[in-house]
Formats: structure tokens, sequence, C-alpha cells
């Protein structure tokens, strides 16, 4: 049996970038954005993305990345926060979790990369 | 499928959902379909818990599961990826994000992902 409304709201896209088939997969979690942008189809690297949590403060939170699954290397962890920031941002200050798999981290895609994820607004 | 320019060839992410009354809850189920594996939520409210991934190795019958996310003192993501990457052969991520942690629950809602599994298994 199945219900009609899911309670989980995701939307996906494939897109090339720079000649290489790009997978989104955005999904709306109560607690959390989580974001699959994959150039594998799978998975890959798990990493969170979390607003520093200080609250009254007028500058903008800076965030905090995480690997909790994968390789654990510095140029992730930049190409996380590029992504995810403003995702978490645009969420209320949403944690987001990220499967990252990609064959092209350059700065020229990873900007293409974020306007696919904006296209697969959940939040 | 997704061809890329270099020639590598994929399936293409698919998301199914389902839901089902178990014990006069409604429980939902939420499945991504990857290449080589599946993401597999489970909830009665849209909260993501915890993280659970499982893959099957060549050394040991049973595959290695590890909690990546959630309370490692709830083992309920962490044995629920273990028995579906036994059964499917595949990498399985799981969040079993349920406040009841009984086992008697637990076992309903593992045998109506096993009977998804069953009767759908092009979504896993």
């Amino acid at each position: 049996m199945s219900s009609a409304q899911p309670v989980i709201k995701s939307k996906q896209t494939v897109k090339e970038v720079n000649g290489i088939s790009t997978q989104v997969v955005c999904t709306e979690f109560s607690n959390y954005i989580f974001v699959v942008l994959t150039q594998y189809g799978k998975m890959g690297t798990l990493i969170s993305v979390t607003p520093d949590s200080r609250s009254n403060d007028i500058s903008t939170p800076s965030f905090s990345t995480k690997v909790l699954l994968g390789k654990d290397e510095p140029l992730t962890h930049v190409c996380a926060k590029n992504l995810a920031t403003f995702v978490s941002q645009e969420a209320g200050n949403r944690p987001v979790l990220l499967g990252l798999a990609l064959k092209d981290s350059s700065i020229d895609s990873i900007k293409q990369m974020k306007d696919i994820i904006k296209s697969c607004q959940v939040w | 499928m997704i061809e890329t320019q270099n020639g590598d060839v994929f399936e293409a992410i698919t998301v199914h959902n389902f839901s089902e009354k178990i014990l006069e809850q409604s429980i939902h189920f939420h499945v991504m379909k990857l290449s080589g594996g599946f993401f597999l939520w489970v909830g009665s409210s849209p909260v993501l818990s915890n993280l659970a991934v499982s893959m099957s190795s060549k050394y040991d019958s049973m595959p290695l599961s590890t909690l990546v996310m959630g309370d490692p003192s709830n083992t309920a993501a962490n044995s629920l990826a273990q028995r579906l990457a036994k059964k499917t052969k595949k990498q399985v991520y799981v969040s079993y994000s349920l406040p009841m942690t009984d086992n008697n629950f637990s076992l309903l809602v593992e045998k109506r992902i096993k009977k998804e599994l069953e009767l759908l298994p092009e979504h896993f």
C-alpha cells in the first residue's frame, strides 16, 4: 500500500558539466538537506556541512565540514563548502549532508554544479 | 542509462517512495537507487537521525557495516544495513529514523522492506 504524498520531498536532474554527465538529487529532511552530486552514479564521499552555532551573531556564520565516509583530503572540504554553504543558508541554516563523486572539481565546473543544485531546490 | 562522452555508462539515479501502516503507525520509506547500491530512509516524520553504510567483503560472510552519522548506541540502522547488504549484495546506505526501537517493530519494518525488494527489485 502506497500513500499518495511521500513525506520526503526530493528533486533530481541530469546535466552536462564540461562534457561530463552530472547527476544531482536533493532531498529535504526537517533537520538536514541531503544533496547527492555525482559524476559516477555513486554516492562517493559523504560530507556533512554544518553552520557553526553562534547565536545573536550579526556576521554570517562560518561552516564546518566533516568527511563522514571516504577520502579526507583538503580539496574535498573546499568543494563541499563551496557547493553546500548557500544551500544551508537558504534552508534556514540547516546542515547539509553531501554525497560527492566528482571527476572534475575545477572551479569553473563547481560553479556550474552550484547552479544545477539550485535548480533542484527542495528547501 | 547515462553514457558520458568518454564512454562510461552508468545507470541514472531513481527515487522511490512507499508507505505502510505498521502497528497503527504510518511508516514511510524512501529509496534512492544508485549505481551499485541504494540509499534507504525509514521514518514516521521527515527527520534524518542516523546513517549506516554496509557492503559485502570477500573476507567475511557477513557484510561490513558502519554508522557514519547519529547515535552509535542505537544499532538499528547498522544491523538493517548489514542484512540488506547481505540480501542484495549491494552497497547499502540506511537511515533508520524511527523513535521506537523495539525488536518486534523493527522486524515488521524489515519485512515490509523485503516485500518491496521482492515486488519491485528495479527500485533498489
